[in-house]
């Protein structure tokens, strides 16, 4: 197993979790991520809920569990049939029993009518494509203000150019969401590394695996698998290994896992010298922050400066 | 007679038999046909007997049996075509049997066994008197070509004045059947006015195919009778009620089947994939599971190689290639690897290790079962190794024409073709 070390900058500390054997789906590469356990934090699926839609780029989220602190996962959004689709542009904390509006969020269907319930609906991940620019715009009050980046996304992917995310999560959803299957979950997994092609694309870090689980079908399918679908290699002629026999076939085949776990060790991000660090908001000792510069962005959740939750992403 | 080929071109080749006036038949796969039939004639007819093999494919081998002499053939071998074309010919679509009789005119094909044949479907045809009345010209074609015109037409004539036994009659029609009270009866029909417009018969009055459950919507409990129990154990219900259901379900789909005399090894995926989740959870494994058991009663050695997590709690993801090489090092007859197709740890190693296994002095069969949700699951990217022959299966009732698929892969699978396949002959009803 690879340190994780030195892929956040200072303060932040991932000296104790570790990256385990990457799986590969297409052009998306997950290395799971293995470390210690913080205990007590409220999952999102199964604790934190859509409580309702305000208005325009307003919504509420309510954290039900009895006992326990909601780390609300960064640009989460929430689908609907019908409805106004929404998206938050940054992260949050809340203790149990709370509920909190959230009046920067942003409409990520245009020109669609209907608010969203807090019934049948799913939730999902900017994609990557979207979340720098989400990020950028957290604390501006303007539902339409992610519109032109979703068109650009959409115009890049082949469909039509206008603001409906759904165009892609929705419609192309039979084929994002294989990739759930494609890449497995691990057991004790609390985090991931994930690469399109030979690039970095984020790093994602829960407070326990039952927290990455809930938040990992949003994370493959929609934060990175939309960067992945649009990056979909032509499958190639199996070129077979230079083995006469079966032992000699396990070696270069081992050979050769050896060689290409290497190189996904040699994608990893330099650590980052040129980054920003902001305290955005503080419950009891948790300390959300948000981070900018060296090539990366994205929100991370310390507890006495320890690494509880983040999620980093490229940024160019 | 290479069987895996001819097996999977008997189940996707579905182009009909066509018969064009003044060129005789048309079948685009004849040589495909005429080669296998004269390779092994008994063993080319069975292989049509198993399920899943298209209609039309049956009547291409009902056609080339039929049109085959069968000089230098022992008698048991003959006693077998003769009812494998029987089957065939009943377990037909009428109008799929009719079109391969008629081709058979235009091939000017006629053997002893052509003519019995013929006169037993148009005389002995559980549904005889409603298809001469709605097919009474191209069944007349047919009994003339069997019996000569100038025969068959006396033999009408005769039948029409009253005859019902007379040395002529019986020399010549009458030994060809076994019932020659109602030969006659159809006889004077065959030849009698007809009744314009008549519906012909759609269906096959023995079909060779067990009848397939076709749920509308499918859930991960409507999926064969052994899925459905291994769903109800792997959510936590009762193993002291469940398990010894499991076994009986598992005794009565294997009931009758004969024993593999092979050493099998299985690839069993276990990985998180194959549990899925939500409404799906447990769906995919369980079928897979349920293969499992079906092979451990019928094979008579089985090595299970699991792979991500085990067959009980399914999780991680799936190392198929190495555990291919695992399951080849128990020097197994055939190998057998059941997976849902989604190859999690660096995809492609299957495949790179597949097309290595000839140079690597492996020569081993290798399959793929691919366990799916519904039939119509997208497999666009669940093809771990393309070389690798493959087939999808997401209800139990799949597994009657699964297993002589894979079986036909190894050696000693084809004795057990060729077993099973009389033992469906000697069942059939007709």
């Amino acid at each position: 197993m690879t340190s994780l070390a030195t892929i956040l900058p200072a303060p932040f500390d991932l000296g104790a979790h570790r990256a385990g054997t990457p799986q590969r789906a297409g052009a998306l590469t997950m290395v799971p991520v293995y470390g210690p356990v913080r205990p007590g934090v409220v999952p999102p699926r199964s604790g934190l809920k859509l409580h309702r839609v305000v208005g325009y780029g307003r919504v509420e989220l309510h954290n039900g569990a009895r006992e326990g602190v909601a780390i609300v996962p960064l640009h989460i959004g929430y689908i609907q049939d019908a409805a106004q689709n929404h998206a938050l542009c940054a992260s949050a904390l809340m203790g149990a029993g709370q509920t909190r509006r959230f009046d920067d969020a942003c409409c990520v269907q245009a020109a669609q009518g209907g608010y969203l319930e807090g019934r049948d609906q799913w939730f999902f991940v900017l994609p990557l494509e979207l979340r720098a620019q989400a990020l950028r715009l957290r604390g501006r009050h303007d539902h339409a203000k992610l519109w032109p980046d979703i068109s650009e996304l959409n115009r890049a992917s082949g469909l039509p150019s206008r603001g409906h995310l759904e165009q892609i999560l929705s419609r192309r959803r039979a084929v994002l969401t294989q990739f759930r299957s494609r890449l497995e979950l691990m057991p004790g997994q609390v985090g991931a590394l994930f690469f399109v092609g030979d690039r970095f694309a984020g790093l994602e870090l829960a407070p326990d695996p039952a927290y990455f689980a809930e938040v990992w079908m949003a994370l493959v399918c929609f934060a990175y698998g939309v960067a992945a679908w649009r990056a979909e290699p032509e499958p190639g002629a199996a070129r077979p290994y230079d083995a006469d026999s079966l032992a000699g076939l396990r070696a270069e085949l081992a050979r050769d896992r050896a060689a290409r776990l290497a190189e996904v060790v040699s994608w990893l991000p330099a650590p980052a010298g040129d980054v920003r660090l902001v305290e955005e908001e503080r419950y009891l000792d948790l300390r959300l922050s948000t981070l900018t510069g060296g090539g990366l962005a994205g929100q991370v959740v310390t507890e006495h400066g320890r690494t509880v939750y983040a999620s980093v992403f490229a940024a160019e | 007679m290479d069987i895996p080929p001819l097996l999977s071109h008997f189940r996707t080749h579905d182009v009909p038999l066509e018969l064009r006036r003044g060129r005789g038949s048309v079948w685009d796969d004849a040589e495909l046909h005429r080669s296998a039939q004269q390779r092994d004639p008994e063993g080319y007819a069975l292989l049509a007997l198993v399920p899943g093999v298209l209609a039309w494919q049956r009547a291409r081998v009902l056609l080339a049996t039929l049109a085959a002499a069968q000089d230098g053939l022992d008698e048991a071998t003959r006693a077998t075509l003769g009812k494998a074309v029987r089957a065939l010919m009943f377990g037909l679509p009428p109008a799929h049997a009719v079109t391969a009789l008629l081709a058979l005119r235009r091939l000017r094909a006629n053997h002893k066994h052509t003519t019995r044949a013929i006169v037993a479907f148009v005389l002995e045809h559980p549904e005889a008197d409603a298809l001469i009345e709605a097919r009474r010209p191209a069944l007349a074609d047919c009994f003339e070509h069997a019996l000569g015109k100038a025969t068959a037409r006396a033999c009408a004539r005769l039948a029409a004045e009253g005859d019902t036994g007379s040395a002529y009659l019986r020399r010549s029609l009458l030994r060809f059947t076994a019932d020659p009270a109602a030969a006659i009866a159809r006889l004077r029909a065959l030849y009698g006015p007809g009744t314009y417009g008549a519906p012909a018969p759609r269906e096959p009055p023995a079909p060779l195919d067990p009848i397939t459950e076709h749920p509308p919507v499918v859930t991960p409990t409507n999926r064969g009778d052994i899925a459905a129990t291994l769903v109800h154990l792997y959510r936590g219900g009762p193993a002291a009620e469940l398990l010894p259901a499991l076994r009986g379900y598992v005794a009565r789909a294997t009931r009758g089947l004969p024993r593999l005399a092979a050493n099998v090894a299985v690839v069993l995926d276990a990985s998180g994939s194959m549990r899925g989740y939500g409404d799906r959870e447990w769906a995919v494994m369980s079928q897979a599971v349920a293969l499992r058991l079906v092979l451990a009663e019928v094979c008579e050695r089985l090595t299970v190689v699991e792979t991500g997590g085990t067959a009980r709690a399914p999780a991680g993801s799936a190392d198929l290639a190495v555990a291919l090489l695992d399951a080849l090092g128990t020097g197994p007859d055939l190998v057998v690897v059941v997976t849902d197709g989604y190859e999690n740890h660096l995809p492609g190693d299957l495949a790179r290790v597949v097309a290595t296994l000839p140079r690597a002095g492996a020569g081993t069969p290798v399959v793929l079962c691919q366990a799916t949700f519904t039939r119509g699951d997208d497999l666009t990217l669940r093809d771990p190794a393309p070389e690798l022959p493959r087939r999808p299966f997401w209800h139990q009732d799949d597994f009657a024409g699964l297993l002589p698929w894979v079986f036909a892969h190894c050696r000693p699978g084809r004795a057990w073709l060729r077993t099973t396949m009389l033992a469906r002959l000697e069942g059939a009803r007709t």
